[in-house]
């Protein structure tokens, strides 16, 4: 069976939507053989390499073959670049432009080695993106938030990472997408509250302060928070995709959507301004005397 | 007692739960023998609330205010960190009061008291 990716696919409601509805049309197939064909693509952005990797994983432990085919040289040679093309066999490419936050599966039970690929893939990379290093430093604790959120809650066999840097666009901006297949948010919000929320609504519900599914003696309710709050300052955007719900938050406005299919897992996407003016200056002076 | 972060985390990225679990295993260990601690982040360049949560907010399931006051002393803490610190803080002290609550509650519809 082959699936036609469309020509042109963003990290928007759209182009989520569009992945979606692949999943479901080749998992729907009696077919083995899936061979997902670029032959229309002449955009694809290339974090969007996490999704359609948790896609691929997900259509083989249903026992499917996964290809990709038809694919233009310039799309090609970013998903060498970001090692993605590796996972069908193809050689990579070292990263010459610098625009690459490597397409990585990390076993959630091992936080170590995520912590190895941000070093490697953003800290040891002083020039990239430029940056102020108090900006730089938002970006990674907002990126490793998001990463220990995937880890708690989803419990899953692997987490998908991609990013990619886009220099040319303005305001440059750097995009991390993380992708785990575990239990929705949809699913343990609804558990946690007894309640029927849309997967949009459960997900605004998780992004509030203090809102979390946690019960042990470790709270929670804060990480994406503190991420919104940034990503707010940065003028940023932040989107997340949980079973058929789609949240987004840019520009200051919230926006909710629901999918026609649903998406067994959730994306997480961070896009973060690198141009951004703010100098992140502390408000209040903080004493550690008695803070407890 | 000192306790240096980045020598029990090995390294100087305090970002996982587990890690922080680490910690928290360790000052609790030492608290409970009666000594103080002193807990050191020198050398730590990136700290999530999700380590901070395993390793300090947590504490508030065993320990009152009072007693993480007198027992335990922050050093070396980033001055752009420390607002983390009190995020967390006052989010575990929030967190065990409505869990109480909710086990009280929970108590007395199971046993009536």
């Amino acid at each position: 069976m082959e699936v036609n990716l469309n020509s042109s696919i963003h990290s928007d409601f759209e182009g989520y939507s569009h992945l979606i509805k692949l999943y479901h049309e080749a998992k729907a197939s009696n077919e083995k053989n899936i061979n997902f064909s670029f032959c229309y693509t002449k955009w694809f952005e290339a974090n969007l390499s996490a999704v359609l990797g948790a896609i691929f994983e997900l259509l083989q432990d249903e026992g499917k073959n996964v290809f990709v085919s038809s694919i233009k040289p310039v799309i090609k040679d970013v998903l060498k670049r970001n090692c993605f093309m590796g996972e069908f066999g193809e050689t990579i490419r070292p990263d010459s432009k610098n625009t690459i936050v490597s397409y990585k599966k990390f076993n959630p039970a091992a936080d170590d080695a995520f912590k190895n690929y941000i070093k490697t893939e953003l800290l040891s990379k002083p020039d990239f993106p430029k940056h102020s290093p108090l900006l730089g430093k938002k970006i990674n604790e907002s990126i490793f938030e998001l990463y220990e959120n995937a880890r708690t809650h989803g419990r899953c066999k692997q987490i998908h990472t991609c990013g990619q840097y886009y220099p040319n666009k303005i305001p440059k901006r750097l995009d991390i997408t993380i992708v785990d297949m575990g239990k929705t948010i949809k699913a343990n919000v609804n558990e946690f509250l007894n309640e029927n929320y849309t997967g949009a609504e459960a997900i605004g519900w998780a992004l509030k302060y203090g809102h979390t599914t946690k019960t042990g003696n470790i709270s929670g309710g804060l990480g994406l928070d503190i991420i919104q709050e940034f990503i707010k300052h940065n003028n940023g955007k932040i989107q997340i995709i949980s079973s058929d719900g789609y949240w987004e938050f840019r520009k200051g406005e919230t926006k909710m959507m629901l999918f026609d299919n649903l998406f067994p897992g959730t994306i997480a996407n961070l896009e973060f301004n690198l141009d951004d003016p703010n100098i992140y200056q502390l408000k209040e002076e903080i004493s550690l005397d008695d803070i407890f | 007692m000192v306790l240096i972060i980045k020598d029990i985390i090995n390294g100087d990225t305090a970002v996982s739960t587990d890690d922080g679990d680490v910690v928290y295993q360790e000052i609790v260990a030492i608290i409970k023998q009666g000594e103080m601690v002193e807990l050191d982040f020198s050398g730590i360049n990136i700290m999530t609330t999700a380590f901070l949560n395993a390793a300090i907010g947590q504490l508030y399931s065993t320990f009152t205010s009072e007693q993480l006051n007198s027992l335990l002393k922050l050093v070396n803490v980033a001055v752009d960190d420390r607002i983390l610190f009190k995020k967390v803080i006052e989010r575990a002290k929030e967190y065990f009061q409505n869990k109480k609550g909710f086990e009280d509650s929970a108590n007395r519809a199971i046993y009536g008291s």
